[in-house]
């Protein structure tokens, strides 16, 4: 009938014939010739807008044959005949419907808008692409990538497609909406009715299907069985599809078993981002396979101690931290004490004077010193006011002030007697302080002094303008209450030092330098040493300078003393002079310089006229001088000393703890070299420490301390001291307390953790500590505690 | 007590960074000066004054008040390196480190005469020409376009050397072709990805870091077929690993110290695979000229114990192998020996830096039949330790060093016979794929990539305004560049494990992106030099590409 119909068409002229007033027949060819795409294409919108609603067409192979018509509301009918050509039915809308009566070229529905096609046949390549609407039933197999790209617009239905046998490869790719059902019978290929790697981006729609399949995307979909609800559409939609097709037949075939049935579903956006695209977990992996294989623990398990696979956090406390804080305090000494060659602990004394310890703090000078007031108040160069971390702040704490506590004090109690016996050489500072610890310490001590006084070059040298008698007999006194045995106007003699060492334990030669040196030039017979000028005033004599031009060779702080005594004594203008650069310092050379004392150096003497009253220089210069004074310093003099306690020089030999050849006795003072009374002092101290700890048989433990780094300590807290203060506990509030703890609680006010708590003991002592499950060693604490007490140590 | 010059102390501006505090926000938790691995800041007190006057006639009123603050160190033994861990755990956001591009670091970082010496690579912030090569061969419709989303890739190279067909002892019989039983020598093969992970050692690398990467490369391969091989490095590599079968993913590599080389020999009775190759280390593209070093400071048990040295020791690799006088020597004398030990089975390798006289080492390989590939490390590569001139001053770029390489091979019709692997600043801006892509169009066969795997699978900081690069010190932030546990057990190796397969998945996607226009996608484009551009016309000139603007 249709070859019969088309004869008849051919003989027609026209290429739209009508029916009746709402059919109408459309040829694709004249019989001549082919008529184009575009020209069909006309003559179907020609038709339906003038009223055709069926439409029977033979198409010789034109593009998109049905597409886009608008029946406003109505259907129109579309049968297709003949070889039809790529995207039949492409953007077709709702109302549209196709019949294609044999099998369609590509794309068929391609951008389907609502329109319903039938073919009888199979499909090519590409059928429903991008079909957002609508339906595709098809009676045969689809070809490559159909259904891809599918849409759901929720507005409307899902676009449904129906394919009887199988589709082809890359079903489904992109799919974002709609249902294709892929029924299975008599599969072309029946490895895999849904053809090669189908779904692959496939985000949205689902799809049915009946048969095997060969893998699919697995990163965008699933595999399901279906379900009661999708069970019950298909057998629904099964229905018209089948009688569409004309295959009701397999109806009972396809609808009798649910098994027979899978369905692919996209994976949810919210199954996608948990999923990370990991099909197997890391720690899976971990633990199913690399540690099967290389062991438990891993490849370094043999080699570490810790617990593998943990993992510990950035900020942490306890043993994990890599350094911890200690309060280390009184680890290291203040640059005060440190400096002091006698050690003396001015931090502790300020201490105790703020919290209103006055004997205590006067008794703690004790411990160091029998003569405190006079050293540290009056002759010494307070080299510890020099070290001062305050000195580099503002002002450094003034010990003179310190020590000026208009109090007295009782004296020391001495330790019970040891049954040991010292014998002390010498009566002067270091002899004294020697005397005094050892006496201390429960020692019975003797000291043998060749002059009737004690204090030696203190007392017989230092200008009384330097030094204040009250003090120094103040002091002298309290010495001679401790106990020691005094043995003056006692010169020992080579024999006497024989009986001495004999019948005592330990001996301390502290016998210091009391010959001066000489310097042979022409006229140096007519000169005098400082040496003796100075002993020859403090023992009351007094010389008549006045008008006198006095020079004095050697420019240190004995020459400086000289000089002084020389102006309250009349003398018109003392020069100093010196082959090098001038060793004064300190008060003899302020005081000295006040007076009018010239310092000339570098001089080297020629000879002395005493006569004509001056003397001259190697570099052919001169000076006028009636007296000329040498003060080039004093040696000891060694005459009583045995043989086997060696000398060199001069100066008796000693190791660091003041021990000579001999291991029964020691040599403190000026007689191991020249030095300050604090050296001295010192001397004695140490001396005395190490002596105490050999005679009564323990080892000697005494180690000095480091130094506190001034950069630890925080002058920050400190305000600028805008004037001088005069009062001893004022005073001892400005001190900085370096490296002793002054419970402050700045460090456990500022941890923020609440990891330090300040302890305290029975014995009033405190501590603070540290809790290190709670610490995270940010260094809070060291970074800002005033006295620099916490250390960061490593953990 | 003499002064100490102030002359001679540093200004804040001298520094490479300056840490930015914000007082209003800081509660003093001290957590930055906790982390900060360096001890760059620390806590101090600072003393404020101010004088006010109330009422209406001067009258001044004192306030003195000492606070707490966050102060920068100036010293350059503790400068402020740029790693921004304080701002990492800060809670309160107050603190950062900010570059300062003033600094004279350089002029001052050379105390006690002892020069600069750091981990990192070039400190060049400028794009490199990898980052300036585009790919402007676009196929939409004049070849079949392909889709990377769609369409099926085999992103694949070989390692080894390939022999031409007509070279291959292949006889036909009975309508197969068979190999001949003959004693032509067929070189060993690997088909791998073409992104290796460059020679990091064991050492070099902590122990969560090493094998958080190997265990991602046995999940690359035996999850995800990605076939990703990964070059141990010169530092000893641990027996259970050489026993296990996964020694197949990995290139061991022998350089010039052979630490660890007995206990890889004594495990060789033991092996049940063989390894990927053998990489022999010439030189190091971050510092050609001077040689491995393991600061003191990282050799501790673990790394004694793996390389089969005493504790605590600086451990050299000296710039050149001490038993070989000239090319001819070293190079066959080392193939030999290292393709011998296992049974002519494994792909050898030599590896050099970048250099002028790449193309004599070249000639003398492709003359050797032993030989499996030539690796070229270009002056962008990264190491843990070297001194900063070898680093920044040191060195050739890869882009013209692998052209050159290439197109001589060419010129000997010897193209795809022996692979050229190229290194150094692959992925420097974060472009992986791209400068991967940009190399083998160039004519490299495979690329090999360290740094970037570092900053992408375990967040190193380094970067090339010399941020953090304190790998040298022992004191890596991160623990991927340390040997102190208490820092190395901060990293999760099963992290940087999925990191790692998560790098090498994007890069295979990107690496698709790239080939797909360009219509391939079973073969690498190597040397496709067709489908690069440059906006330099210089450099495009020299590369033989193409000019774009």
């Amino acid at each position: 009938m249709y070859a019969k119909k088309l004869e008849l068409l051919n003989e027609q002229i026209g290429i739209l014939e009508w029916l009746d007033e709402k059919t109408a027949i459309i040829k694709g060819n004249t019989g001549k010739e082919r008529i184009s795409s575009r020209l069909l294409e006309e003559q179907i919108q020609k038709a339906v807008s003038e009223g055709a609603r069926n439409l029977e067409i033979y198409a010789d192979g034109q593009h998109g044959i049905g597409g886009i018509l608008w029946p406003r509301g109505e259907t129109i009918e579309i049968m297709v005949y003949g070889p039809v050509g790529q995207r039949c039915g492409s953007m077709g809308m709702f109302g549209t419907e196709i019949l294609i009566n044999g099998c369609a070229s590509d794309d068929v529905g391609w951008l389907n808008c609502g329109a319903k096609i039938t073919v009888l046949g199979d499909v090519g390549n590409g059928a429903f692409n991008a079909a957002a609407q609508g339906i595709l039933y098809v009676q045969g197999s689809g070809g490559a990538r159909c259904d891809t790209l599918t849409k759901h617009n929720p507005r409307f239905d899902p676009p449904q497609s129906w394919y009887l046998r199988d589709v082809g490869d890359s079903f489904a790719e992109f799919k974002a909406g709609g249902i294709s059902v892929v029924c299975g019978v008599n599969p072309r290929n029946p490895d895999s009715v849904l053809g090669y790697r189908p779904c692959v981006g496939m985000v949205g729609g689902i799809i049915y299907f009946r048969g095997d399949i060969q893998g699919f995307s697995e990163k965008d979909v699933r595999l399901l069985d279906i379900s009661e609800s999708d069970w019950t559409w298909l057998k629904e939609n099964m229905i018209p599809f089948l009688s569409a097709i004309d295959r009701l037949d397999l109806y009972n075939e396809l609808s009798s078993n649910l098994e027979e049935w899978k369905k692919l579903v996209p994976f949810t956006p919210e199954e996608r981002r948990a999923k990370r695209h990991f099909s197997l977990s890391i720690t899976e992996f971990r633990k199913r396979q690399w540690e099967k294989e290389v062991g438990e623990g891993g490849i370094f398990a043999e080699y570490i101690d810790h617990e593998r696979w943990s993992v510990i956090p950035y900020i942490v406390t306890g043993e994990l931290r890599r350094f911890k804080p200690v309060w280390s305090n009184e680890k290291y000494d203040p640059p005060c004490a440190y400096a002091c060659p006698t050690h003396i602990p001015t931090h502790k004394r300020a201490r105790l004077l703020r919290e209103g310890k006055i004997n205590e703090a006067l008794e703690l000078m004790l411990m160091y010193s029998p003569i405190p007031e006079v050293v540290c108040g009056e002759i010494c160069p307070n080299l510890c006011m020099d070290a001062c971390t305050r000195a580099r702040h503002d002002l450094p704490i003034n010990v003179e002030t310190l020590v000026k506590i208009k109090k007295e004090i009782t004296l020391p109690k001495p330790q019970k007697p040891t049954g040991k016996k010292v014998a002390i050489i010498g009566g002067g500072p270091a002899g004294m302080s020697a005397a005094w610890q050892l006496a201390l310490k429960g020692h019975e001590t003797h000291l043998y002094e060749s002059s009737d006084r004690l204090g030696g070059k203190i007392d017989q040298c230092i200008p009384k303008e330097r030094l204040s008698i009250h003090v120094l007999y103040k002091e002298l006194n309290r010495f001679k209450e401790i106990g020691v045995g005094l043995h003056l106007d006692t010169y020992v003699d080579g024999e006497l030092f024989k009986d001495i060492y004999k019948n005592n334990d330990a001996i301390i030669i502290a016998c210091g330098a009391h010959k001066p040196r000489r310097l042979e030039f022409p006229g140096s017979e007519h000169t005098i040493t400082a040496y003796k000028f100075l002993k020859m005033i403090n023992q009351g004599k007094k010389p008549d300078l006045t008008g006198k031009k006095i020079l004095v060779i050697g420019a240190g702080n004995v020459g400086m003393d000289v000089a002084s005594e020389a102006y309250v004594y009349g003398a018109e203008e003392v020069v100093a002079i010196d082959i090098q650069k001038p060793a004064a310092f300190g008060k003899e050379l302020e005081i000295a310089r006040k007076k009018g004392v010239k310092i000339i150096w570098p001089k080297n003497i020629e000879r002395f006229d005493n006569v004509e009253g001056k003397v001259y220089f190697s570099d052919g210069s001169s000076i006028e001088a009636q007296i000329v004074i040498v003060s080039i310093g004093d040696m000891p003099v060694l005459d009583f000393i045995p043989f086997f306690i060696h000398s060199e020089n001069g100066w008796i030999k000693v190791n660091e703890f003041y021990q000579t050849s001999d291991h029964k006795v020691y040599a403190i003072g000026d007689v191991t070299g020249l030095g300050l009374v604090t050296h001295a002092i010192g001397h004695g101290k140490i001396v005395a420490d190490y002596v105490h700890d050999r005679l009564i048989a323990k080892p000697y433990s005494f180690t000095k301390k480091g130094v506190i780094p001034y950069k630890r300590i925080k002058k920050e807290y400190y305000d600028f001291s805008r004037i001088e203060m005069n009062d001893p506990s004022k005073e001892a509030e400005r001190c900085l307390s370096c490296g002793m703890c002054r419970n402050c609680h700045i460090c456990e006010t500022t941890c923020h953790w609440g990891a330090i708590k300040r302890i305290e003991h029975s014995d009033g002592s405190f501590e603070y500590t540290v809790d290190d499950e709670r610490c995270i060693a940010c260094g809070f604490c060291v970074e800002v505690c005033p006295c620099g007490v916490w250390e960061m140590r490593q953990n | 007590m003499k002064l100490e010059s102030e002359s001679n102390q540093l200004t804040l501006k001298d520094f490479p960074y300056i840490v930015q505090w914000k007082e209003d926000r800081c509660k003093r938790c001290g957590q930055c000066t906790s982390i900060c691995p360096v001890g760059a800041i620390k806590p101090s007190v600072k003393m404020i004054r101010t004088v006010e006057s109330e009422g209406m006639l001067p009258q001044p009123k004192v306030r003195v008040k000492a606070i707490h603050i966050m102060e920068q160190v100036k010293d350059m033994e503790h400068y402020c390196t740029g790693c921004a861990m304080c701002q990492f755990v800060c809670p309160n956001e107050a603190i950062e480190p900010v570059y300062n591009p003033q600094n004279r670091f350089f002029h001052f970082k050379n105390t006690s005469g002892e020069p600069y010496r750091r981990g990192g690579r070039r400190n060049d912030p400028n794009p490199s020409t990898l980052d300036r090569i585009k790919f402007t061969r676009i196929s939409m419709l004049t070849d079949p376009a392909l889709d990377a989303g769609r369409h099926e890739f085999r992103i694949r190279t070989y390692l080894g050397r390939l022999l031409q067909p007509h070279d291959l002892p292949l006889v036909s019989a009975g309508g197969r072709i068979e190999i001949e039983k003959k004693d032509t020598f067929i070189p060993p093969v690997r088909e791998i990805f073409p992104v290796i992970i460059g020679s990091m050692s064991i050492g070099a690398l902590s122990p969560p870091m090493w094998e958080g990467l190997a265990m991602g490369v046995a999940y690359l391969n035996e999850v995800e077929g990605i076939p990703v091989v990964m070059a141990t490095g010169e530092g000893g590599v641990p027996s259970r690993l050489l026993k296990s079968r996964y020694l197949k993913y990995f290139i061991l590599q022998i350089a010039s110290g052979y630490f660890g080389w007995d206990e890889i020999i004594h495990s060789l009775p033991y092996m049940v695979e063989d390894p990927a190759a053998i990489e022999i280390k010439y030189g190091q593209g971050a510092k050609p000229g001077d040689g491995g070093l393991l600061m003191a400071q990282k050799v501790i048990k673990l790394i004694a114990k793996i390389r089969g040295v005493p504790e605590g020791v600086d451990l050299a690799s000296p710039p050149t192998h001490q038993t070989k006088y000239s090319i001819e020597e070293a190079v066959a004398k080392m193939i030999q020996s290292m393709s011998m030990a296992f049974g002519f089975r494994v792909p050898v390798y030599p590896k050099i830096s970048g250099t002028k006289t790449a193309l004599a080492v070249l000639n003398n390989l492709a003359r050797n039949p032993y030989a499996g590939a030539l690796a070229i490390d270009g002056e962008d590569g990264g190491t843990g330790a070297a001194y900063n001139v070898s680093l920044d001053k040191m060195g050739h770029p890869i882009a013209s060093n692998i052209r050159d390489c290439y197109l001589e091979l060419v010129k000997q019709g010897k193209q795809n016979e022996l692979p050229l692997i190229a290194g150094g600043g692959i992925g420097k801006k974060g472009n992986l794929a791209a400068n991967t892509a940009a190399l083998i169009m160039l004519g490299a066969s495979a690329v090999q990539v360290g740094k970037y795997i570092m900053q992408a699978t375990a967040g190193c900081l380094g970067d090339e305004l010399n941020r953090c690069n304190i790998c040298n010190t022992g004191k890596c932030p991160r623990g991927i560049a340390t040997q102190d546990p208490k820092l190395y057990r901060r990293l999760d190796s099963e992290k940087v494990a999925e990191r790692l397969v998560e790098v090498f998945r994007s890069c295979d996607v990107e690496l698709k992106k790239i080939f797909a226009p360009l219509g391939r996608s079973t073969e690498l484009p190597i040397g496709m030099s067709d489908a690069l551009g440059s906006d330099d016309a210089h450099m495009a000139e020299r590369l033989g590409i193409a000019y774009v603007c």
